[in-house]
């Protein structure tokens, strides 16, 4: 049962981390980035690169696993900005901005789809495990390094940027940004700047996620769908926008998924999981942690 | 010296041209009053100084440097990089940020990092010029009156180490009390070798407390208001 | 003069529209559509100066642009006649289909719903289970896949009422992947086929399939598919609901306006809602007897984004849009499938180039260049005009009678000039004299204000005679009073005139 709610957590951490992002660029320069599958993806092969790098260069051990999560975040990272490029810069001063970026975005995640195919070929890709193989045994259940390590980093990154949110002028420049964009402009936040560090370090969280998936999952074209799925399903539910309901949905989804596939069926999975957010959206229409919404000017 | 020079600006939004050929310069220390009725350009002036028009024409030196230029599109592209030269605009509206606490909206006007790192004394000195505030730090924007939002916007425009300060409408919106103290306030703040621009419908608040009246019709300059107001004797006034 | 006074400069647009010249001696019959007081093309009589006759001219030529379209959509792949072809455009005019549909609850209820397949596919599977259960012929299949559809719209119109339009999108969205899980676990609709159900009834019986004759009478039902998807958009879209929505398309202040005057949006939304999900459960079990099956396929996000592609190049909210996208889409994904991935990569990004570049796809690139020319216009003339000038040539076109121009140009001169001439002298001579001989500024300007149309005019208005004179404003309308225009009353005539005068100033100054 432990092991259940254990394994639980560190998915619902790694999809919450991409929730996190879509979350975190919707609220500050007001773009809903669809196109996460496809950054989710990107860091997944600079990783898979630098591993095939590091192989014939003969690193290994410390060194690897961390240039391996260095290397999957800046990966995502870049893809971040130039998605950015693409659907943020040309349109956010147009009318109908958030429209045409969610149609943007759309489409940059069909093509890249069919890139990652071209240059990488069909097949999974396995990344090299970054914790090691052994497990920790607490009390009648155990936990592999693997799942302590993904929630220990996980976490440990998650605060760190959430403390720079709060503490940093960046970070108040950033969340001030889509407040008021004549608020902004006035005390010298270049938009278009400070919209391109949101979608970069979004993007360094999404490749962050993509890395310790692929420690249980693999490295493929389409590895990014699932993620962007249950990202938006969590954004949804604890209210785009809000970090603090983005983190209570994605446990409480993450906790859901666990107990449906131990003590139903994983088929119901999809059920439970649609159930519940039109359950919160329902009473909350802005999820768990809307109350954001109400302060945009 | 001059910190700022006008020459042959124009500007406006769309089809519709707002001001039409301004001329105008503002020597250091200077504190002017830019006086008119709605709708005559008061609020396009100060915008086209940081660059929140539709287009604009003409030349604008701050500091001796261009900051204007012929521009047709692009509303608020440049805006932060104009203020950024030491330009601070309290827009007519506050344009603060409502989800914020007072605290936060007061640093976000530190933007630089040289600012940023002093900005518990800037604070302060902002809370000395509006006391108000100082009971008010913690509390989120968007719940203050008409009054406390006005002093938080122009209190954030106080944070950085701006040459021009830019205030548009104090008084709009506000009881005469308030507006009172409020002008008083901005009279009081010691610019240094910078300069400030108070574009206020209310003349008689602004008398005695800056240098040099404007006047703005139409879209065009008028300097010494007095005369002109004074060939229309006050019993056919009225119109508004 | 600047270097643009030299360039030529195009005054003006006419528009083409196709003229013919009729006999003035004949009744003219114009042609409605039958039951209705419709007409069926725009026509309007017309006086040609030229040679003086009488013609007839169409003002509206989209009914020719449709006929023409529609009739090389039918034509075209019956004349070629080659099996991919004609497969080829029976999926181009039911996906059309499903794309007008959408394009009606995008567009003209505004709804940003992503469910469009979830519903194509609740039609299919629920109209090709019974049908392969019950053994329905397929007219009565494709009515329970409309009754399937309708029901689905109207659960899903429910969230909509609550959800803010990006949430409700987002929902949508999840909506096909969940129809998908729910059709594989469900044993009934094809679980044990990995989704897939098998010997649905079909329209043009499988044994015709394989000849020429088959294909072509297959391909002819999708068409007629298309037509009836497009008799529903007309008849919602130009209809009556469709009007009531179209009142407050562009933003949230004008539909509580219209709300205010008795239009109700949210049920009007919902009814175009239902009538659209149910013609597009219509169309999936159209889908389903087309081609005696259905697979999961029909739930994939691929094809949905697909489909999103093809109304965005073409243009959102606009029927022809979505033929003529999903006709290039189509067309780039099945035709060129040597292509390999490239097919979906240049369909993305034709996607992207049409909403970055173009403000509302292929057909609202007229739209848009005809903005981009009255913007460039506009700023142009608003940088050349000067105070005094109120009417340029270039805007002449625009009205008709000629003599108006000269007669503000001349105010606006006339204006300026007696501005000037006011003077404190000026003034003070009306207030010593207002009546009597006067020097000749004073003169002029007396004159000018004299000239002045009598609504609004001023007036001293006397309520005791020597005593006390108001000043007042008329009407210029018989029976309506004149209205005051201060509480300041005048001890004699002589004051009364000159505050007159003041406030003629005034208004003239600041005219």
């Amino acid at each position: 049962m432990i092991e259940v709610i254990i394994s639980a957590l560190v998915l619902a951490s790694l999809y919450g981390l991409v929730a996190i992002g879509i979350s975190f660029t919707w609220a500050s320069i007001g773009m809903l980035n669809l196109a996460q599958g496809f950054i989710f993806t990107a860091g997944g092969y600079a990783a898979y690169l630098f591993a095939t790098f590091a192989a014939n260069a003969h690193v290994s051990g410390a060194a690897l696993s961390i240039g391996v999560l260095v290397a999957g975040m800046l990966g995502s990272a870049m893809a971040g900005l130039f998605v950015g490029a693409i659907a943020f810069l040309p349109l956010h001063d147009r009318e109908n901005f958030r429209t045409r970026s969610l149609i943007a975005t759309l489409s940059i995640s069909l093509i890249g789809t069919q890139f990652w195919l071209l240059l990488f070929g069909p097949q999974n890709q396995p990344l090299p495990p970054i914790f090691g193989d052994g497990r920790v045994e607490i009390g009648s259940a155990g936990i592999s390094y693997g799942q302590l390590g993904t929630l220990i980093v996980a976490l440990l990154v998650l605060g760190a940027v959430i403390i720079w949110m709060r503490s940093s002028r960046a970070g108040l420049q950033m969340r001030a940004m889509m407040m008021n964009p004549l608020g902004a402009a006035v005390v010298g936040v270049s938009v278009r700047k400070t919209g391109m560090q949101v979608l970069a370090i979004s993007g360094a969280l999404t490749g962050l996620a993509s890395v310790l998936l692929a420690q249980v999952f693999f490295v493929s074209p389409t590895s990014g769908v699932q993620p962007l799925t249950v990202g938006l399903i969590i954004s949804l539910a604890g209210g785009l926008g809000s970090i603090p309901g983005t983190v209570a949905a994605a446990g409480l989804i993450g906790l859901a998924e666990a107990l449906t596939a131990r003590y139903l069926q994983q088929s119901f999975v999809p059920f439970v999981l649609f159930g519940i957010v039109l359950l919160i959206l329902t009473f909350r229409p802005r999820g768990l942690g809307g109350l954001l919404e109400d302060v945009r000017e | 010296m001059a910190i700022l020079e006008l020459t042959s600006v124009s500007a406006g939004y769309g089809p519709v041209r707002v001001l039409h050929d301004i001329n105008l310069e503002i020597s250091a220390g200077e504190r002017v009053g830019l006086v008119g009725l709605n709708g005559h350009g008061k609020s396009t002036l100060l915008s086209t100084l940081v660059g929140l028009t539709g287009w604009q024409d003409g030349s604008i030196k701050f500091e001796g440097e261009e900051i204007g230029g012929r521009r047709t599109h692009g509303t608020g592209r440049r805006t932060p990089h104009i203020v950024r030269r030491g330009i601070a605009l309290a827009p007519q509206g506050d344009a603060i940020f409502p989800g914020l606490s007072v605290k936060d909206n007061l640093d976000s006007g530190a933007y630089t990092s040289a600012s940023w790192r002093t900005r518990k004394e800037r604070r302060d000195r902002v809370l000395d010029v509006f006391p108000p505030l100082a009971k008010l730090l913690g509390q989120s924007a968007g719940t203050l009156s008409g009054g406390e939002r006005r002093m938080v916007s122009v209190g954030r425009a106080l944070m950085s180490d701006s040459k021009l300060y830019l205030v548009d409408e104090p008084s709009l919106g506000l009881a005469p009390k308030i507006s009172l103290s409020l002008v008083s306030a901005l009279s009081s703040i010691d610019i240094g070798d910078g300069a400030m621009i108070i574009a206020e419908q209310n003349l008689p608040l602004l008398a005695g407390r800056v240098d040099r009246i404007l006047g703005m019709h139409a879209g065009e300059l008028k300097l010494d208001v007095g005369e002109a107001l004074g060939d229309v004797p006050p019993s056919a006034g009225g119109h508004h | 003069m600047s270097s643009q006074e030299t360039k030529k400069r195009l005054v003006g647009r006419r528009s083409l529209r196709p003229s013919w010249p009729v006999n003035p001696d004949r009744v003219f019959r114009r042609r409605r559509w039958p039951f209705s007081k419709r007409s069926m093309l725009s026509l309007q009589g017309q006086f040609n100066p030229k040679n003086l006759s009488r013609e007839r001219a169409l003002q509206d030529k989209k009914p020719l642009f449709w006929t023409v379209g529609l009739a090389a959509l039918l034509l075209i792949p019956l004349g070629v006649g080659n099996q991919r072809f004609l497969a080829l455009f029976g999926v181009v005019c039911i996906y059309a289909a499903i794309n007008v549909m959408w394009t009606l609850i995008i567009g003209t209820a505004g709804l940003q719903s992503f469910a469009t397949l979830a519903t194509v596919g609740v039609g299919a599977y629920g109209g090709g289970y019974l049908g392969i259960t019950y053994h329905l012929p397929w007219p009565l299949m494709l009515i329970a896949g409309a009754v399937f559809g309708a029901l689905m719209g109207f659960l899903i119109s429910l969230p909509a009422r609550r959800l803010d339009g990006l949430y409700y999108a987002l929902l949508t969205l999840g909506l096909s992947e969940f129809m998908r899980n729910f059709v594989t676990a469900s044993d009934a609709l094809g679980g044990k086929f990995n989704g897939a159900l098998f010997g649905v009834p079909m329209i043009v019986p499988s044994k015709l399939m394989q000849g020429r004759l088959g294909q072509s009478l297959s391909f002819i039902t999708t068409f007629i598919l298309l037509l009836a998807a497009l008799a529903v958009f007309r008849w919602i879209n130009g209809g009556r609901i469709g009007l009531m929505l179209k009142t407050a398309a562009t933003s949230k202040e004008d539909e509580s306006f219209a709300s205010a005057i008795g239009i109700d949006f949210s049920r009007a939304r919902t009814w175009v809602f239902i009538i659209a999900s149910a013609a597009l459960g219509f169309i999936g079990a159209f889908y389903a007897s087309h081609i005696g099956g259905t697979s999961l396929q029909i739930f994939s996000l691929d094809l949905l984004l697909l489909l999103l592609a093809m109304i965005v190049i073409g243009g959102l909210g606009k029927a022809e849009g979505a033929v003529v996208g999903t006709v290039i889409v189509t067309f780039i994904t099945q035709w060129f499938v040597d292509w390999g991935p490239w097919r979906i990569i240049l369909v993305g990004a034709l996607a992207l180039l049409s909403v970055l570049y173009t403000r509302n796809g292929l057909f609202g690139l007229k739209e848009q260049l005809r903005e981009i020319r009255q913007r460039r216009q506009a700023l142009y003339r608003a940088s050349i005009t000067s105070r005094y000038a109120e009417f340029l040539p270039q805007q002449a076109p625009e009205i008709h009678d000629k003599g108006v121009i000269a007669d503000r140009v001349f105010e606006r001169n006339l204006r300026a000039g007696l501005r000037d001439s006011i003077s404190p002298d000026v003034i003070a001579e009306h207030q010593a004299k207002p009546l009597g001989q006067h020097s000749e500024t004073l003169e002029r300007i007396l004159n000018y204000f004299r000239k002045a149309p009598i609504p609004d005019k001023y007036a001293v208005y006397c309520t005791k005679p020597f005593e006390s004179y108001r000043v007042v404003a008329l009407s210029g309308i018989p029976g309506v009073p004149p209205r005051v225009v201060d509480d300041r009353i005048y001890p004699s005539l002589d004051e009364a005139y000159h505050a007159v005068f003041l406030r003629r100033v005034n208004d003239l100054r600041s005219s």
